[in-house]
């Protein structure tokens, strides 16, 4: 929900746990509580859209039957899973371009744990007209943090269950270029271009790339987009705002006509799915020109990178809490 | 065992299959890449009890996809 401060302090007072979004601005007003959050000016709410520095999006938590607030660094972040209930779910935030995003964004996929534990969240962002900070907020302390990462662990009545799932827009051609990489990185300057090596930036450049479009790899089925984040033709480096992997195919999306109304399309098979929390990025946001559209059923922050289980991006993430 | 064996068979890439559970999905092709870098029995072994313990944790929202699997 959509909130006014005065409303998301209310429900702090209340005690209810809560997940909640919103700029550094009204965070730092909040009271103390059981609420983690994160910076973001941008929200996807039941009318569509919007920018707003007046609002909270609120996610009451209300299915946990228990709940713990933890806040992690890039050495204790692999620690998430064990500190899980067994059967929970855990929100995960972390700032953007923080030392625990890296890490966990290229760690994460190798954990054994991480699949039998759900982990849902975004990476916090700032307004893109300012020079801010991204920031998250653990609400039992007050305390604002923007280079540690801040998880609210919930645990589910035995009757329940948490499910993850994502919508990504973008397609791909098995057919198309194959990309391969010789190591997991955030920057790459050599890669294999159908078994070729070549410099990618060059490759980008000559080719006329449309670096809107990801990089995307098949994850069984599941299609794992990473976001070109700057191409440099001077030092020849082309940086993402996710690792790529070694030992995956990637291939560059297919081109999207109108964001907005793919989402419209994916979403007509996703209309019952009640989601008691869901994040967009921020790419989507601006490329799909998506203020004033609405995604419903999913509704909430808009983010510099989307958590579910591992770091994706441009996708939309959510999750269900759903009978056993 | 026939499902130990289907498992064993989705690991080393032999069978596919595309669940509608989004982590199902990404343990599969998890597992494909750990034991393709390692083809050995021992890895083997950890990537199936891997399976095992995740299926055992979902099972009860998981029947559809191993009776699916089974089939395979």
């Amino acid at each position: 929900m959509f909130v006014t401060l005065e409303r998301a302090a209310e429900l702090i007072r209340e005690g209810k746990i809560l997940h909640i979004a919103a700029d550094e601005s009204l965070l730092e007003q909040l009271p103390k509580g059981k609420w983690i959050g994160g910076t973001t000016p941008y929200f996807i709410t039941d009318e569509g859209g919007v920018t707003s520095k007046d609002k909270l999006f609120v996610n009451e938590i209300s299915c946990a039957s228990d709940y713990k607030i933890a806040v992690y660094d890039k050495n204790n972040v692999s620690d998430i899973t064990k500190d899980a209930y067994p059967n929970g779910l855990t929100f995960l935030i972390m700032p953007f371009g923080s030392d625990v995003a890296v890490f966990y964004s290229k760690e994460a996929p190798y954990s054994d744990e991480l699949l039998l534990n759900p982990v849902i969240g975004w990476i916090s962002g700032f307004d893109l007209s300012t020079d801010s900070k991204a920031k998250v907020f653990d609400g039992i302390t007050g305390i604002s943090y923007c280079d540690k990462a801040v998880a609210l662990h919930v645990c589910l009545p035995d009757d329940k269950i948490a499910s993850l799932g994502i919508v990504n827009i973008f397609d791909i051609d098995n057919n198309d270029t194959v990309i391969e990489f010789y190591e997991d990185s955030l920057s790459v300057k050599k890669c294999l271009v159908n078994g070729k090596e070549v410099v990618l930036s060059d490759y980008i450049l000559e080719n006329k790339i449309d670096t809107q479009l990801p990089l995307v790899a098949d994850y069984n089925g599941v299609l794992i987009n990473v976001s070109i984040k700057s191409v440099s033709e001077e030092n020849s480096t082309v940086d993402f705002y996710a690792p790529v992997f070694a030992g995956n195919k990637y291939h560059f999306a297919r081109p999207v006509s109108n964001y907005a109304a793919s989402f419209a399309e994916y979403l007509q098979g996703l209309k019952d799915v009640k989601p008691i929390f869901s994040c967009n990025c921020i790419l989507n946001y601006l490329y799909g020109e998506l203020e004033g559209k609405s995604t419903l059923p999913f509704t909430g922050p808009v983010t510099f990178g989307e958590i579910a289980y591992q770091l994706l991006n441009q996708t939309l993430v959510y999750a269900e809490v759903i009978d056993k | 065992m026939s499902l130990d064996l289907k498992f064993e068979q989705l690991i080393k890439g032999e069978l596919k299959y595309k669940s509608v559970n989004l982590a199902l999905n990404l343990l599969i092709s998890r597992l494909q890449r750990k034991y393709a870098a390692n083809k050995t029995p021992a890895e083997l072994t950890i990537c199936l009890q891997e399976m095992k313990a995740f299926v055992e944790k979902y099972s009860s929202i998981m029947t559809k996809d191993i009776e699916e699997i089974k089939k395979l």
